[in-house]
């Protein structure tokens, strides 16, 4: 009882540790990433978003605690944004190196971004919904691409409004359309393409898990 | 309401629904769009028709759903940038365009927030805030998915045309607006919801409290 009961605080503790250390290292790529952005302006505007969701997991991590893996694909899709705002996006060396090999007609990161976050961040949206709203079966795997889809939308919506306040000029550097008429159906599209891609893995894989626990009894 | 009257209603709703559709279907404005347009809706009318006996609404959600369709119907019929209505109210109040897909889009989050509630209630078990929050993601994560399907339908269909073929009238962020107004229609609709519910909550107390 009582080694148990140890084993289970080693355990909680080891998780504080990585959660610490995976903090740290997106602190110092954070930083490095904001020493010299291309565009402070559009730098800051990007990070609107980052500083405010850090501070926010921290702050609820006590009333709620995502699983590892949740936080490390936040922490990955942070890490893919940082590089993002460091660049504008449409600059990322990466990305023409992309266009380059792909014959493509602009910069696909900030493509890559958006399905990224579909692919990253559905997983701990449905954590959220599983645990705390109680939602099962079939609709907690359609509910969190629903989110996500809802969610690019939204942020399609606000983008369409700081473009039109501040300056059209940034605006413009802040959407990055780069002439793609249909910017804003391409980055939800891609978002949804991700959620679903990363929903039919873990259906595939739960329905496999209980087919061999099934097995395993008979 | 008992089983018999809310059948009643609902095969009401339903004729209504088809004799609308079929008085519309005669000589549409753009015949094309007017086929692509209501298959969406006329598949959803059969699911709703096959779920029928498995998970009944109750008839004010078949109502709500009901008017929503119908203003799609019109603005099919007329192709949204031409409804006659929508270009009164231009006239009137001098919008420099057609409003009346805004009106519809409005309407999706207005009107199916409350039947998208009543699914949630009915076959999950969520309870709290999130019945209130998840009808909100359901319409705007439709709305985007809306956006989604009519660029892919455009580009296919007239790709010369462009945004242009979806009556964005000119505007480049007409997508952006039609999700911000079916969004402004959900929170409405939930507000309203709420506060009734904590009307006849207080209402209900009350009660018990003078019985008592």
């Amino acid at each position: 009882m009582n080694t148990g009961m140890t084993g289970q605080k080693r355990a909680e503790s080891g998780n504080r540790r990585l959660l610490l250390a995976l903090l740290l290292s997106y602190g110092v790529f954070w930083v490095w990433l904001a020493i010299d952005p291309l565009n402070r302006r559009d730098w800051l505007l990007e990070n609107l978003l980052v500083l405010t969701l850090i501070p926010l997991l921290i702050l609820t991590h006590r009333r709620f605690e995502f699983s590892l893996t949740s936080y490390y694909l936040i922490g990955l899709f942070l890490m893919l944004h940082a590089f993002g705002a460091h660049y504008t996006y449409a600059e990322v060396p990466l990305g023409f190196w992309l266009r380059d090999l792909g014959g493509l007609s602009r910069n696909p990161f900030d493509r890559i971004a958006h399905f990224a976050y579909g692919l990253l961040l559905v997983y701990p949206i449905r954590e959220l919904l599983v645990r705390r709203a109680g939602i099962a079966g079939l609709w907690s795997y359609a509910l969190p691409v629903c989110v996500v889809l809802a969610q690019s939308g939204f942020f399609e919506v606000l983008e369409a409004i700081v473009a039109m306040i501040v300056s059209p000029e940034l605006g413009n550097i802040y959407l990055g359309t780069q002439g793609d008429e249909w910017d804003a159906q391409h980055d939800m599209a891609a978002a949804l393409a991700g959620s679903v891609l990363t929903m039919c893995v873990l259906l595939a894989l739960s329905s496999c898990s209980r087919g061999r626990a099934k097995r395993s009894v008979s | 309401m008992d089983v018999s009257r809310k059948k009643l209603v609902s095969a009401g709703l339903l004729a209504w629904y088809v004799g609308v559709s079929v008085w519309m279907a005669q000589t549409p404005a753009d015949p094309q769009f007017w086929l692509i347009a209501s298959i969406l809706p006329a598949f959803f009318v059969v699911v709703l028709v096959a779920t029928y006996r498995h998970l009944p609404l109750s008839p004010a959600s078949y109502g709500l759903i009901t008017a929503f369709l119908t203003l799609h119907t019109i603005g099919v019929h007329y192709t949204y940038a031409e409804v006659p209505v929508g270009l009164w109210i231009d006239q009137v109040l001098h919008l420099g365009r057609n409003h009346f897909d805004r009106i519809v889009h409005f309407s999706f989050g207005f009107l199916l927030a409350y039947p998208m509630e009543e699914l949630f209630r009915l076959s999950t078990s969520v309870q709290g805030w999130v019945v209130y929050y998840l009808p909100v993601m359901t319409v705007l994560g439709l709305s985007g998915l809306w956006e989604i399907i009519e660029s892919w339908v455009a580009s296919a269909v007239h790709p010369e045309l462009g945004i242009n073929y979806l009556g964005s009238q000119g505007d480049i962020w007409d997508a952006q607006k039609d999700m911000a107004a079916a969004l402004y229609g959900a929170l409405l609709c939930v507000s309203v919801l709420m506060i009734v519910r904590a009307l006849r909550g207080a209402q209900s107390e009350l009660q018990s409290e003078t019985a008592e």
